[in-house]
């Protein structure tokens, strides 16, 4: 175990969660059934105030867990030094493989859940009925399963990674020709595949950024616009991705044949910027779609369009920042 | 939903912010600096291209060089490795490669090791289960 403040904190963070986690999330399940059940008004007092409570403590897990994954990648930074072979984050990321690569795929998700319920508990906030309670609480308990998961799998990782482990770093697995960042394009556009591919980037991302702003425009907030719009904003991060690895990062770090995201976050720190607006942005067009799929209900229903429509400002808010700061560095290098 | 004021200044602001942030982005070239991967080059290590135009790359280790010697092979004038008992720069084509259970750079795994003199090569081939390898940089 490599011992530093950022790794204490994690594992202080993550024992908190867990406790907190396991206590709120079987508690939200619990007054989830009891708030179908048809009950006098004393009873349904008494169950608000609990669920209030719930509430409370849950708000302030979620809150550490939003924080907690920007804080997993600054923590596996800070244990570069202590591990033979590491150059950046990706060594680390080798100590323990599998169980990192599941950490990783495991907090957007998580991130973006524990988002969209905000934005539901939000919602739900600003009625006077409580419409949203009982689907707050069963969304509530889902990521509670999934936030006991995180918080354990960072308790084990932080104790599992060893100093003076030895690896090998970024150039032997994200360089190699075979990589599939490379043959997908490859197999697509040809040998020449690079200008194609940012071509596509651009496309998609100026579609994507141009659609939101028609949809707020023209007001057309109906579900299945919503849907089709999250599913592009997926698809136009998946190109973002590969256009990362294989094109813009390799630019941006002046190492035309290096492909590693983790290096490029090093030697060009504004890059997390460009990437944390790119993840809010994509993110909020979801939490526009998640909004309008559970929110639609009673009361919070006359309040929807509105909501859906600031989520939508940010989308088109954080979208536009990423693609100005990666026009910017294009045309610096 | 209307733009008010509001927004227009928070754009602003942030098309500065991002201004800004892009500048400072600009990354300032490190003299000892992998031209493959970017680490810090350790000097017994290295390897040198000198291009047609003058222009020279340096690499961290064989490894990272062989990997982007095919795309430069066409415009190479000169290939320098350092030996790695004197520490002195020679050309590639008077050097003797040995690969052994040695690894001088744990971040690449590179086990391939550079000698000017044949007896150090075969002290190290016997000391570290070491073979002869054929010079990656064959112009």
């Amino acid at each position: 175990m490599i011992l530093n403040a950022l790794s204490i904190t994690m594992i202080f963070i993550g024992a908190l969660s867990v406790l907190l986690t396991i206590g709120g999330g079987v508690s939200s399940f619990i007054l989830y059934r009891k708030w179908r059940r048809p009950s006098t008004p004393e009873e349904k007092t008494s169950l608000e105030d609990r669920s209030y409570l719930v509430l409370l403590i849950m708000v302030i897990v979620l809150v550490i867990r939003l924080i907690n994954w920007p804080l997993f990648y600054v923590t596996l930074q800070s244990f570069i030094s202590d591990i033979e072979g590491a150059m950046c984050i990706f060594g680390v990321t080798q100590v323990k493989v599998s169980l990192t690569r599941f950490l990783e795929f495991l907090k957007p998700i998580t991130f973006f859940l524990i988002g969209g319920w905000f934005i539901l508990h939000i919602l739900d906030r600003a009625t006077k009925t409580s419409p949203l309670m009982g689907r707050k609480l069963l969304v509530l308990s889902f990521i509670s399963l999934l936030v006991l998961m995180d918080a354990i799998g960072d308790i084990l990782l932080m104790i599992g990674i060893v100093p003076e482990s030895l690896v090998s770093c970024c150039t032997t697995i994200t360089d190699i020709s075979n990589r599939p960042t490379r043959t997908t394009p490859l197999s697509i556009f040809g040998p020449e595949y690079a200008r194609p591919l940012r071509g596509l980037f651009f496309i998609t991302h100026l579609a994507l950024i141009g659609m939101i702003g028609l949809a707020l425009k023209s007001r057309i907030f109906r579900r299945p616009v919503l849907g089709l719009l999250f599913l592009f904003s997926l698809l136009n991060a998946l190109l973002f991705l590969l256009s990362q690895i294989e094109v813009f990062a390799p630019a941006m770090m002046h190492l035309p044949f290096h492909h590693c995201l983790y290096c490029l976050w090093q030697y060009v720190p504004d890059s997390i910027a460009m990437y944390l607006f790119f993840i809010l942005g994509t993110f909020s067009v979801g939490w526009g779609f998640t909004t309008d799929l559970f929110g639609k209900i009673g009361e919070a229903s006359s309040l929807l369009p509105n909501y859906v429509g600031k989520i939508y400002w940010a989308a088109f808010f954080f979208l536009s920042a990423s693609f100005i700061l990666l026009v910017i560095h294009l045309l610096l290098d | 939903m209307p733009i008010n004021k509001r927004q227009i200044i928070l754009l602003i602001i942030f098309v500065i912010i991002s201004l800004v942030l892009g500048c400072q982005g600009e990354r300032k070239p490190i003299e000892s600096r992998c031209d493959y991967d970017g680490v810090k080059i350790e000097p017994l290590y290295a390897v040198y291209f000198t291009l047609q135009d003058g222009a020279e790359k340096k690499f961290c280790s064989i490894a990272c060089a062989s990997m982007s010697f095919p795309a430069l092979k066409k415009q190479m004038r000169e290939v320098r490795v350092v030996d790695e008992p004197s520490g002195n720069k020679i050309d590639a084509s008077q050097a003797l490669f040995v690969e052994s259970e040695v690894v001088t750079l744990p971040h690449v795994k590179n086990r391939i090791h550079v000698f000017a003199k044949k007896e150090d090569a075969l002290k190290h081939i016997q000391k570290f289960k070491g073979n002869w390898v054929e010079n990656p940089f064959f112009l």
